[in-house]
């Protein structure tokens, strides 16, 4: 919109604008459009996959929150009602309790493993990049073949492969999924051993930001190895982890699939989360009036954390 | 300048084909009233479609009309999105359990049994089970079965056990499964029951329902006004309840960790790992292939504390879909599907030209003429016939999947716990019933 822009002209703008005139118009016209064009071409086949599959069905989801769905008859609009049932359930509020436990265990439990994973490979030789790719395994395996797998390590009879080897020590078999009790914590376990490795390497690369002088230099001082982690590594080591809490806080809201294929929510709703909960309602009991309110619900809550999350930090990165 | 016209113009056709695929996605599907075909659907797996071949190939080859059909495993998921689209599959055969579901979405168009060739050789019983709350009745029967007990024959014979008859000798021969190494290979590794007791989808509660019936307990009672009462928390259904539990705190009776498993996830029958299920017939056929057929034992149900011994019955129905302009032609495929014909096709395990064994997908025949032991040849499918002539099911009329949900639900909870308090887990299903019953405009 070059040619629409007038301001205070000044004149020896004037002499060069008019000497110009004529001819550039009609060229500067032309070559606007060809060159705004081509982009938003190459824009259209992501924007229209975007729409389609991605904004699309979330404004629908949004859509069929507030509407009793009957995909036949025709959906009957009822306000708020949906959102009330989901927070009148006993069973969501249970989810939720049971998410936050998951996913304050899980991140607190993946960081410290994941920092003693690093602290324990960081190095340049080539052992050592060996065994990071082994430990990084668990990130890159699909989650459902995870839990598959542990699954049947967790097997609650003799002959499961762990219970087998506790035997051996002399230590009866554990119920572990199939125990009320300790099923939730069992999940959290699993949930540590996927996500640690992920922590790992961030908290290497945080690792070798710092500076190997003040290392040093602490050497000279003669400080410990206690003083120097206190002092030197964690202060350095605060983005990484302020990282890798931001991410692990928000990824475990939506935590369904290990959940799913360990325990399928059971034994007795012990580790049901908000997001299997979602799907049962959805996808087994067809009430997906409820299951897009809660799933709205849960659109919200991350996006609140998120964006406080980036305002938090952004403030300390001023104050700085 | 060259490049760039190349460039644009390849963008410019990805975006074209993109867009075209879309749309293409979105026009298919839609059926016009005059072809002569339908489209059938059924919940099933590849041996039971091969079964529903076989029978609509016969139908094709009798009357000219050809069948589109599509067994889908998602059955109620692929459901809904086809009634999103108003186009629903002119026939659907499923579950006798969804009619009240579907009934109360709009997908089925009412039958009237009167105009339906051969109506009269299925028994009034077995119409008025498809009656819905509003008095009209909304599927054809098609295939009924009863729970069994299913044995290991060749364990129970080594172990000199006799058949259990009751309760406490099923206890006892579960037991010795688990401590008296059946399977004779030197290592504690057999156990006595297998149990699907999730939660999900109301598992528990299809395993734990006929013992509750057994006792003389119930979950909803039909007051025959279109009203139905919760009469779950009663002495005989705490009474059933203790009895489950005990098989699950007994160690060895139940395989371990079948809290949380589906039916999906205990293949232990036929993997010789367990030798006791109660379970539908129609997995005599699996499991013959699986441990052999001299092997597989199927008694009736061993008797509760009163002597009860009825079990859960369900069944399958033909469902005429609300948005086909097909009626006649879905009339036919109905009639000619309850002939002692099409009915014997489906009872019977055939090899199919591909290799392919069918499993039988009518279990017990609606159709009245079809003597069950001569198509069978099989002593065993006598007990399946007495089994269903003792039986209770859910109600089909009404939408049972909330209540199944509850019930199953609050079960696998206090089957999970050996200390649980089984009076406070009935009186929560009770009251889940009162409130969904209210829900669904069926209390008194």
């Amino acid at each position: 919109m070059t040619t629409l822009s007038t301001g205070p002209v000044t004149p020896a703008e004037r002499t060069t604008r008019s000497a110009g005139a004529a001819a550039r118009p009609t060229q500067r016209r032309r070559r606007f459009t060809r060159r705004s064009l081509i982009p938003w071409l190459f824009l259209v086949p992501g924007l229209v996959l975007g729409a389609t599959f991605k904004f699309g069905p979330m404004i629908e989801g949004i859509r069929m929150s507030f509407v009793k769905v009957q995909p036949f008859l025709g959906d009957i609009f009822i306000g708020f009602d949906n959102y009330a049932k989901v927070i009148g359930d006993q069973r969501f509020m249970d989810a939720l309790a049971h998410t936050v436990l998951i996913g304050g265990g899980q991140t607190i439990g993946a960081l410290i493993l994941g920092t003693a994973l690093a602290l324990l490979l960081e190095g340049t030789t080539r052992r050592l990049w060996f065994v990071r790719t082994a430990v990084f395994l668990p990130v890159v395996t699909a989650v459902a073949v995870v839990g598959e797998i542990w699954r049947i390590l967790l097997f609650p009879t003799e002959s499961g492969f762990v219970n087998s080897i506790l035997g051996m020590v002399g230590i009866d078999a554990q119920g572990f999924l199939s125990d009320p009790n300790t099923a939730l914590g069992y999940v959290m376990v699993v949930g540590m051993w996927i996500s640690a490795p992920y922590n790992m390497v961030i908290i290497l690369a945080g690792l070798a930001g710092i500076d190997r002088a003040l290392y040093e230099s602490a050497a000279v001082d003669g400080v410990t190895t206690r003083q120097r982690l206190r002092y030197i590594v964690l202060p350095a080591l605060r983005p990484a982890i302020s990282v890798v809490l931001t991410l692990a806080a928000i990824r475990s809201l939506r935590i369904f699939t290990e959940v799913y294929v360990l325990t399928g929510g059971g034994p007795a709703g012990s580790t049901e989360v908000w997001m299997t909960r979602v799907y049962s309602l959805g996808f087994k009991s067809n009430d997906l009036g409820v299951a897009s309110a809660a799933s709205v619900l849960l659109l919200i809550t991350t996006l609140v954390l998120t964006v406080a999350v980036r305002m938090l930090s952004n403030r300390k990165e001023r104050t700085r | 300048m060259k490049t760039r016209t190349v460039r644009s113009g390849v963008a410019l056709a990805i975006t074209v084909g993109m867009v075209g695929t879309l749309a293409a996605c979105s026009t298919s599907g839609s059926s016009t009233s005059d072809d002569q075909s339908l489209e059938v659907w059924t919940r099933s797996a590849a041996d039971a479609a091969a079964s529903y071949q076989l029978v609509f190939d016969a139908f094709t080859k009798k009357t000219g009309i050809k069948i589109d059909y599509k067994p889908v495993q998602e059955f109620d998921t692929q459901l809904q999105a086809r009634a999103g689209q108003k186009d629903l599959p002119d026939v659907l055969i499923n579950d006798a359990g969804s009619l009240g579901n579907y009934v109360s979405q709009g997908f089925l168009l009412p039958i009237d049994r009167t105009t339906i060739e051969g109506n009269d050789q299925i028994s009034d019983a077995t119409w008025d089970e498809n009656v819905g709350t509003d008095g009209e009745t909304y599927g054809v029967p098609w295939s009924r079965q009863a729970n069994v007990t299913i044995i290991r024959k060749d364990w129970r014979e080594k172990l000199g056990l006799p058949v259990p008859t009751t309760w406490d000798e099923l206890t006892a021969l579960g037991e010795a499964f688990a401590t008296q190494d059946p399977d004779g290979n030197g290592v504690a590794d057999t156990y006595g029951m297998v149990v699907p007791g999730s939660a999900q989808n109301g598992y528990s509660i299809r395993w734990g329902a006929s013992y509750i019936f057994q006792a003389g307990g119930g979950l909803l009672k039909d007051n025959g006004d279109g009203s139905y009462t919760s009469v779950v928390d009663s002495p005989e259904t705490e009474q059933a309840v203790e009895w489950m539990r005990a098989q699950f705190c007994t160690p060895g009776v139940v395989v371990p960790g079948s809290i949380n498993l589906t039916t999906a996830d205990t293949p232990f029958f036929a993997q010789g790992i367990a030798g006791i299920y109660q379970t539908g017939p129609y997995n005599i056929s699996s499991f013959d292939t699986a441990v052999g057929a001299e092997n597989v034992e199927v008694i009736p149900m061993p008797a509760g504390p009163g002597g009860g011994v009825t079990s859960l019955a369900e069944g399958e129905n033909i469902y005429f879909g609300a948005s086909s302009k097909k009626n006649d032609l879905q009339k036919q495929l109905a009639e000619f599907l309850i002939t002692p014909e099409a009915q014997e096709i489906a009872m019977k395990v055939e090899t199919t030209d591909s290799g392919v064994v069918t499993q039988p997908v009518v279990r017990l025949p609606v159709n009245q003429n079809v003597d069950v032991a001569a198509v069978k040849d099989d002593p065993r499918w006598d007990v399946v016939s007495q089994a269903y002539s003792d039986s209770q099911y859910f109600p089909y009329a009404i939408d049972f999947l909330p209540f199944r949900q509850i019930a199953g639900d609050e079960l696998n909870a206090l089957l999970a716990d050996c200390n649980s308090d089984i009076g406070a887990g009935l009186k929560a299903i009770d009251a889940g019933f009162v409130a969904e019953l209210d829900n669904q405009g069926l209390s008194r």
